[in-house]
Formats: C-alpha cells, sequence, structure tokens
C-alpha cells in the first residue's frame, strides 16, 4: 500500500517538477497554477448542497435563488483566484549567507500587470512571507529557510500561493530557486584558545617556543597594507617594517585547519568559523589555511565572509541546479 | 487559557458583526425579546473583547452563559419541536458562537452559520423587501470574509465591494437562468414550519365582543387578480368557515379541524392565463387550512379541495404564503333538503339563555307566512329601528344576543350575524354565520384586489325550503356603508378607523402621496410573490410549455447541467483570452519571446530581463555563423523601444510595418542558423 503510495508521490513530483523548472525566475501562468477549493471552500460547497435541499424541501424559490448565487460567487471566485496568481513574476534575488542553524532569508521579487493580492510565499518547514503586489510595481519580499548544517542551502521547492478574496479556495503554485543560499559553519569556540597569541610582547619568543612559524620582517613599500605594519616596533624605533607571515600552523595570524589535530573535521570548520568571527570583531588580521585553499591574510567584512564562504563550501558541490535541464 | 482573542482584524469582524444584525432584522417579530436582546448583548461583547475593553469569557463563564440561554430557550419553547423553534435555536446559537471567536476558523464557522441563518430567514419572510435586507446581510458577510483574506493596506471594504459587486453582475445571467431552468422537484420530506403560533387572522371560535381587534389590523390577508372583471364590492363575499354551534356566548365549528397530515407545503397555483371567469388568490401565511372564495366557486388548482358547505381547504396549513386558483361558476339551486342530522346541527341552540330573544323569535314567527318573510322581517327591524354599527361597542358579558337586541343596540358585524342566527334558529330556521371577509381594496391601477384584516365579516346563511342557503347580511341593513364600500367609511364618523395603528399607511388613506407609495409598494410585493416566490413546479412547467419542445423534469434537468457547463466554458476561455490577449499586445515582444525561446530549445540559460545585446552575444557563442545577424537584430530592438526614430515610426505605420518585416525575416535567419549549430550547452554555461 505504502509503496504504490510512495510511487504515486514520486510520479506526482516528477510531473510537477517537469511543469516546474529549477529556474530563478518564474512566470506564473494556467500550465503551471493549481487551484483546489480549501478546507473551508469543501465546507461552504457542503453547505450550499444543505441549503440547496431546504429550498427543495420548504419549495422555497428564495433559497433556490440565495443558493444560486453563492454558487455562482464560488465559481466566479475561482477565477478571481486563478487570476491573482495568474500573469505574476516571480524573482529570486541574490539569497542570503548565515550560520547553520540561523535561518537564511530567500529574497523575492515579485511583480505583476494586475493587482496580485495576498500572495503568501510558503516554504516547507519555516514562517513565509505575505505580499499584496499593485499592479505594475515592484515588491520585495523574503522568505527564511532554516539552516542545519553548513554548505550550499536549497529549498527544495517554494510555495507560491494566493486564497484571495475569500478564502475559499486555494491557488498555488511552485518555485525552484537556482541560486543556493551559502550556510558557515555553526561558529563553535574552540576549547583551548588557539596555540599562540599576539600580545605576547615580542612576536620573536612566541616564534621560538613553537619552533614553526617564521615571520620574516621587511621594510614597508608602497602597496602594503596598513595593517600588516609592526606599529609596537614602529612606535619604538620609528622603523616602518611589515610583517611578512610565513608562519604554518598555529601562527597567531594564521587560522589553520590543521591546527586541531585529531578533531572531527566539521568541528574544526566551526572552531574555525568562531575564529575568523573573533578576530573580524577584534579588528585583527589573519589568513585562513583549509587543505586545498589559502586565503591571505587581510581584514575587514569581505574578508570575513570570503573565509566563512570558503568554510561553508569546503569541499562541498554546489547543488544540481542549472545544469538540471 | 488564553482569553484574548488578537487573532482576528477588526474591520472584518465589525463586518461580520453588522451582518449578523442585519440578518436578525427579518427575525425580529418571531423571536422571543429576550432572544434577541441576549443575541445583541453576546454580539456586543464580542466587540467589546475586540476593543480591548473586556476579555473573552473563561470555560465556566461561557458554560454558564450557555447554559442559563439554552435553559431560557427550553423553558419558551416548552416541548414544541417545529422548523420555527429550530429556526429560534439557530439563532442563539449563532450568538453564542460569537464568545468563542478567536481564529480564523471560528470566523469560518460563524460565516457558514450565518449564511445559512439567511436562508432560514427566506422561510419566514419572502417579501421584496426583507429579501433585499436579507441578501444585504450576505453582502455584509461576504465583504467581511473578503477583509479576512486581505492583509494590511488592501482590506478597504470599498474595495472588496465593489470586486464583489463585479462578481455579482458578472455572475448574474447565470444565475438567473439557473433559478429559471433548475427543475423544481417535489419536497423529498417535510417538517412542520410553524408551531401553533398566534397570528392575525380569523380564527374558529367567534365570540361576539372579540372579534374588533382584527378591524385593528390593516395587514394583508389575500390579494386576488380577476381573469374577467372585478365583481362590485358588495357582492365580495370571500367565505372561509362555517361557525354552527353556539354555547351562549361563542360561535364555532360542530366538527374541529380535522387533524392536518403532514404533507408538503403546496404553492402550486394554477396553470396558463387566467380565463374570464377564474381569479387568482395569493394568501399571505396564516397557519390555517382554510382558503377565501367567492359563493359559486370551483377549485381550479389541485393544492385546495373542497369540504362540506361550498368551503375549500388546503391540504395542510399554510405557513408560508399560498396561491391557489378558483373559477366562478353559475349559480346552481341546491336540490336537495337537509337531512335530519344537518337539520338538527343547524338548529342547535343552548337550553337556556336570551329569553327575550327567543320571545321575539316567535312573535316574528307568527306574524309571517314564510321563512323567507320571516328572515325579511329581521332586517327590516334593523335597518328600521336605532341600530347601530360601530367598532367600540360596549361589553355584554351576560345574554348577549339579548343585550344587544333590546339594550344597547351597538355592535358590529358578529355581534349582529349573532343575533341574527339566534332568532332565525329560535323560529326553526336552519341557519349558520359565515366568517371570511367582506369588499377589499383595490391596489395600484385596480389591477388586483387587496383583501385586508380589517375587511373580516361575518354574516348568516339560512336555509330557506326550495332555494338552499340564501345569504343574509344583518350589517348590510344597518350599515350600507361597510358593504358598500367598506370599513372605512362605515366608521368615518365615529373616527375609530385603525385608532390603534399609527404605522399603517392605510390609516392615512385620505393622504394621496401616502396611499399611492403604498400602493406601488404593495404591487411591486405582489408581483414579486407570484412571479418569483411563487415561481415553483407548476409555474414553471407552465412557463416551459410556452417555449418551444416539450420540456419535462429530465429534460430541465439536461438544460441546468448544460447552462452551468456552458456558464464554465465561456469564463474558462475568456480568462485565457485576456492572458494571452495580455502577452501578444506588442509584436515587437512577441519576436523577442520566440528569440529567448529559440535559444532555450537549444539548451541555453537564458535568464530573464537580459538586454538585446546579452542575448545576440549568448546567440553569438551558440551559433557564431548567426553572430551578425543577431547582433543587428539587437540594434533594431534598440532602436525600436530607444531609438530617437521610435516617436517618427510609431506616426508611420508603414515605416513600422516595414521595419517589423525585416525584424522577422532577421529572426527567422537566427533561429534556423540556432538549429543547424547545436552546441552542448554545459560548457558555456559557466562563465
Amino acid at each position: 500500500m505504502s509503496a504504490i503510495k510512495l510511487k504515486a508521490n514520486r510520479r506526482w513530483r516528477a510531473w510537477v517538477n517537469r511543469r516546474i523548472p529549477r529556474e530563478d525566475q518564474r512566470h506564473l501562468d494556467r500550465r503551471s497554477i493549481f487551484i483546489l477549493p480549501t478546507g473551508a471552500g469543501v465546507v461552504f460547497g457542503v453547505l450550499l448542497v444543505v441549503m440547496l435541499l431546504t429550498g427543495i424541501n420548504y419549495q422555497n424559490s428564495l433559497i433556490y435563488l440565495l443558493t444560486f448565487l453563492l454558487g455562482a460567487l464560488f465559481v466566479a471566485a475561482m477565477h478571481q483566484t486563478h487570476n491573482n496568481l495568474s500573469g505574476l513574476d516571480i524573482a529570486m534575488l541574490k539569497p542570503g549567507e548565515g550560520f547553520a542553524g540561523e535561518p537564511i532569508a530567500f529574497h523575492v521579487r515579485l511583480q505583476a500587470d494586475h493587482d496580485a493580492t495576498a500572495i503568501d510565499l510558503l516554504n516547507d518547514n519555516g514562517p513565509g512571507a505575505s505580499l499584496s503586489v499593485p499592479g505594475g510595481t515592484l515588491v520585495d519580499g523574503a522568505i527564511e529557510v532554516p539552516s542545519r548544517e553548513r554548505g550550499y542551502l536549497l529549498p527544495d521547492r517554494v510555495r507560491v500561493e494566493t486564497r484571495f478574496p475569500f478564502g475559499l479556495l486555494v491557488a498555488w503554485s511552485w518555485l525552484q530557486p537556482a541560486t543556493p543560499a551559502i550556510v558557515y559553519p555553526r561558529p563553535i569556540t574552540p576549547p583551548q584558545a588557539p596555540e599562540g597569541s599576539d600580545d605576547g610582547e615580542n612576536a620573536e619568543a612566541d616564534q621560538r617556543s613553537q619552533g614553526q612559524d617564521q615571520v620574516e620582517l621587511r621594510p614597508w613599500r608602497e602597496g602594503d597594507l596598513s595593517a600588516r605594519v609592526d606599529w609596537k616596533r614602529y612606535s619604538r624605533n620609528g622603523e616602518m617594517v611589515v610583517a611578512d607571515w610565513q608562519g604554518e600552523l598555529g601562527s597567531p595570524r594564521w587560522l589553520d585547519f590543521e591546527g586541531f589535530p585529531g578533531t572531527d573535521h566539521e568541528l574544526r570548520l566551526s572552531y574555525l568559523a568562531a575564529l575568523v568571527q573573533e578576530r573580524s570583531q577584534a579588528g585583527e588580521v589573519w589568513g585562513l589555511r583549509l587543505p586545498g585553499l589559502t586565503i591571505e591574510p587581510d581584514q575587514g567584512d569581505q574578508h570575513r565572509k570570503q573565509c566563512l564562504r570558503a568554510l561553508a563550501t569546503w569541499r562541498q558541490t554546489p547543488p544540481q541546479g542549472e545544469g538540471d535541464r | 487559557m488564553s482569553t484574548r482573542a488578537p487573532m482576528l482584524p477588526s474591520g472584518a469582524l465589525l463586518w461580520l458583526l453588522c451582518g449578523f444584525l442585519v440578518l436578525l432584522l427579518p427575525q425580529w417579530d418571531r423571536l422571543p425579546l429576550w432572544l434577541l436582546a441576549a443575541c445583541l448583548l453576546l454580539a456586543g461583547w464580542r466587540w467589546a473583547v475586540q476593543q480591548g475593553r473586556v476579555r473573552l469569557p473563561g470555560r465556566w463563564l461561557r458554560l454558564g452563559v450557555m447554559g442559563t440561554l439554552i435553559a431560557g430557550y427550553v423553558a419558551t419553547v416548552s416541548g414544541h419541536f417545529s422548523v420555527d423553534t429550530a429556526a429560534s435555536f439557530f439563532v442563539l446559537a449563532v450568538g453564542l458562537k460569537w464568545l468563542e471567536t478567536r481564529t480564523r476558523r471560528d470566523f469560518f464557522v460563524l460565516f457558514f452559520i450565518l449564511v445559512y441563518l439567511a436562508a432560514v430567514n427566506f422561510l419566514f419572510q419572502q417579501g421584496i423587501g426583507w429579501t433585499l435586507v436579507t441578501l444585504a446581510g450576505i453582502v455584509l458577510l461576504l465583504v467581511a470574509l473578503q477583509m479576512l483574506h486581505t492583509p494590511g493596506a488592501s482590506h478597504s471594504p470599498a474595495k472588496g465591494l465593489r470586486r464583489l459587486g463585479s462578481m455579482m453582475l458578472k455572475t448574474l445571467p447565470v444565475v438567473l437562468a439557473l433559478f429559471i431552468f433548475f427543475p423544481r422537484m417535489a419536497p423529498l420530506w417535510s417538517v412542520p414550519l410553524v408551531s401553533g403560533e398566534a397570528r392575525t387572522g380569523l380564527s374558529d371560535a367567534m365570540t361576539p365582543g372579540d372579534i374588533s381587534n382584527l378591524a385593528q389590523s390593516s395587514e394583508r390577508a389575500f390579494r386576488v387578480t380577476f381573469g374577467g372583471a372585478m365583481p362590485a364590492h358588495r357582492d365580495r363575499y370571500w367565505r372561509a368557515l362555517i361557525l354552527d354551534r353556539f354555547d351562549g356566548t361563542t360561535w364555532s365549528q360542530w366538527q374541529d379541524e380535522p387533524p392536518s397530515r403532514l404533507g408538503r407545503v403546496d404553492l402550486d397555483a394554477g396553470i396558463g392565463d387566467l380565463a374570464d371567469n377564474q381569479y387568482d388568490v395569493l394568501m399571505e401565511a396564516s397557519g390555517e387550512r382554510w382558503v377565501y372564495a367567492l359563493d359559486n366557486s370551483r377549485a381550479v388548482s389541485g393544492n385546495v379541495s373542497p369540504v362540506p358547505g361550498n368551503l375549500f381547504r388546503l391540504e395542510r396549513p399554510a405557513d408560508t404564503s399560498v396561491r391557489y386558483r378558483m373559477a366562478l361558476e353559475p349559480a346552481t339551486e341546491d336540490p336537495r333538503s337537509l337531512t335530519p342530522s344537518e337539520r338538527r346541527r343547524y338548529l342547535q341552540l343552548p337550553e337556556q339563555g336570551n329569553e327575550r330573544s327567543r320571545r321575539l323569535a316567535r312573535e316574528l314567527s307568527t306574524a309571517t307566512n314564510s321563512d323567507m318573510e320571516l328572515a325579511q322581517s329581521i332586517l327590516t327591524r334593523f335597518r328600521q329601528q336605532a341600530y347601530f354599527y360601530t367598532l367600540r361597542p360596549p361589553t355584554m358579558p351576560d345574554d348577549p344576543v339579548d343585550a344587544l337586541l333590546f339594550d344597547t343596540k351597538r355592535g358590529f358585524c358578529a355581534h349582529y350575524a349573532s343575533a341574527t342566527t339566534f332568532l332565525l334558529r329560535s323560529a326553526g330556521i336552519p341557519s349558520r354565520i359565515v366568517a371570511g371577509y367582506q369588499g377589499g381594496s383595490t391596489g395600484a391601477d385596480d389591477a388586483y384586489l387587496i383583501v385586508r384584516q380589517y375587511d373580516a365579516h361575518a354574516w348568516v346563511e339560512a336555509w330557506i325550503a326550495d332555494q338552499g342557503w340564501v345569504r343574509l347580511d344583518p350589517t348590510a341593513a344597518i350599515s350600507p356603508d361597510r358593504i358598500e364600500s367598506g370599513l372605512r367609511d362605515a366608521v368615518a364618523e365615529e373616527g375609530s378607523f385603525l385608532e390603534d395603528d399609527w404605522t399603517s399607511p392605510q390609516r392615512y388613506g385620505d393622504v394621496a402621496v401616502v396611499q399611492w407609495f403604498s400602493l406601488q409598494m404593495d404591487r411591486i410585493n405582489y408581483n414579486w410573490q407570484r412571479w418569483v416566490v411563487g415561481y415553483q413546479g407548476q409555474s414553471q412547467m407552465d412557463l416551459m410549455s410556452r417555449l418551444p419542445g416539450n420540456i419535462g423534469l429530465k429534460e430541465l434537468g439536461y438544460i441546468t447541467a448544460s447552462l452551468v457547463g456552458l456558464a464554465l466554458l465561456v469564463a474558462g476561455v475568456i480568462t485565457a483570452l485576456r492572458h494571452s490577449g495580455g502577452r501578444s499586445a506588442d509584436p515587437v515582444a512577441l519576436l523577442v519571446e520566440r528569440w529567448v525561446r529559440a535559444l532555450r530549445q537549444q539548451g541555453v540559460t537564458v535568464p530573464a530581463g537580459v538586454t538585446p545585446e546579452q542575448l545576440a552575444r549568448i546567440t553569438a557563442d551558440q551559433a557564431p555563423p548567426a553572430g551578425r545577424l543577431a547582433q543587428a537584430f539587437a540594434r533594431d530592438l534598440n532602436n525600436h523601444y530607444y531609438g530617437s526614430s521610435s516617436r517618427r515610426s510609431r506616426t508611420d505605420n508603414r515605416q513600422e510595418a516595414l521595419g517589423l518585416r525585416v525584424m522577422r525575416r532577421r529572426l527567422s535567419a537566427i533561429r534556423r542558423a540556432l538549429r543547424e549549430h547545436p552546441k552542448p550547452s554545459s560548457s558555456r554555461n559557466r562563465p
């Protein structure tokens, strides 16, 4: 029994997927809009039957009239509900980013040639948005998709539906976004502070104790980031010296995947994410080193995002979106 | 337990509340006062909750309120069960539901039961005015529902009303067609509509002195349309009941009405146009089985049947308005004589009482030679002596006949009919009182007759050998005006006409404007009742028989089904056309669409909203030979939309057509090139 159900379900999905391509952009039309009465609509239908029976039994013309009037309105509402959705253009804008566990916002832009009222954007498991789009204007909204783990996040389907005007019928279509959002690893502060810290009085001492990092100091030249200037030294003797890190593991300025030996890979990424956040908040300079990927030390929000994205997508392949067709 | 109700938008709730109040209006005279008050209170409570002034009751308080009101209801109903009492309970349930309306789901439940309440209203009120009120209630409900489903700024009631209006207008033809063609089936089962409810109207017992309250009511009893000429006022005696048993104070029917069996509410009028001798009566709901007919009438429509005494009865009490048709026949002599039992029955009198009257009867009997002469002598006595017709008679508790004849000499039809019958019976002439209506006023343009409760009348029939039952009307002898032109003129001097009924338009019959207006309203209502409310089985068949083809119930079913199908089809086609029309308005945009489609067919992903240049580049990637063509085409497009010549060329249709033709040619070349150079798309998809 359940096997049949499963099969039917799969066929239905396949059929829907054929009709609704995975695209960031959709124009809703007759082909892709589905419409059914809601629960209330079914009750309304039953009510109409009961009213018709009452009219027949008491031979009451006015009850007949009322029944026909409401029945015709129900059919008219069907067209109204369908038209409300039909002709709507939906575009997924650049999806948002965030840490695993947080809801990720997918931004949507709606446009219609007519007034489209009370359009609900729903995601299977998360709050949606309800938007009204006056004819000829652009309206932006966002759907929040809960994220569980790092990587690419692509909601399977976003349901675009409307119950306007009476709530007796629901018309809907699906949007299958093609561009995934990027989910950073959930930041977890490592149990021990990463080896080394840069508030030691001299970097050399640290360096010696690690025995692994080599910092090459060279005179400042044009183009060097001011953040790389060793300001402590400058305050001591007025020398503008730039620290050129080549240090490997455990460098205070390098966040390294290998810095947490023996730890699970995902957990390491989470530690690194936490450290990136920490460094970024402290306004420090850091670089990131992952197997197969190195991001040169830098600072700033752009850099932070770059690092987090690298952590998020490390050894992840983008979901089969556009290649589908 | 949460007792706050923040979920529902106030606007929607307010409109729903208004809908409820409007739907209560048609029931105001049927429901007990306390129930109406409770409903208002409960609705007000809910609104105060919405305003944040009070809270919704908790479970115990709610149960308490519910218990109290239901107990009150049970006490009022006291065991009767009918649709009437069920409808009252329904209203009570709606009222109570307000106290637990928190969520959208509750809102829907209320909406549904209120819609059904509208249908219940139609069971009891079918006049055009109440119909409009009920429909207004439905409109309020539907606007409320729309406001529930439109968020924020766009839920203005005006918009909802406009939308609803346009929907109703568009569906109106279908609704009307359905109304006309939907087969009117016989009822499937039946429940009595109204249980013994006090209604204004004739009663089957008459105590002289009681009846005057009818004379103070201007409610309509029935309306009549005549196929031929309308009989004169003095000939319009509408017989309904025979009262032949007297216990000294009250006249009643010898036999009680046979118990009415449950049957269908038969509204069917006759079929086809009225013949010259026919008349069509539309009777208001009376809750009784008797109907009104002129002398020498024969039933034409099947819903009335004759009973002894030349009267007619309905199959079951008229708890809604009923239409029936009668035909006037030439007077036939009643050839047979009374059976001994009938004779005994029409001579019955109490053993004692009213001795003076009995003596008078004996005197008259010796003074005259025939029964007819004796009867005439009674009328002569009324005519010649100082008897008065008045709506304010003194009370006559003991020996009422004696008191009237010899002491007060004041009374109205019931008194004089009672006295006349008493005298006739005392003199040994079989006689009986007939109760019904007499006269009636004409409606607008004299097209039909309106008979009101104040036209109620009682007169006498006496059995005269060789003639049968002869009508004797003592009131005609005392107050000819009453019979010739009606009660208003009969009591004009007294000024007692509708003296208690300040709101009745009939009271102001001498004000021309009021009279005109009231008659026009009545005409609208009469036609509404006859043609819309009364559009049932026979009337439908009648209408259908005038159409070509032999249309029966089954054919009507087919017609209805195909009507629904056709309407759905037309609506679907219109929707489809409108949508495709909207997109193909611009021929150039159509070309671009075709271009994009051609690319997509080759498996290229084309992002929406690309510029023509981007399209050209994609095309060049895909099929290099088409590159230059595509660039030219893109240039054409840009020129068309943004070029300096666009304004000029728009005025010059020929040039635009030429440009369009060039673009078409280029496009088909591009498509050909694309088809000839298929190239896997995946390699160029990612930059």
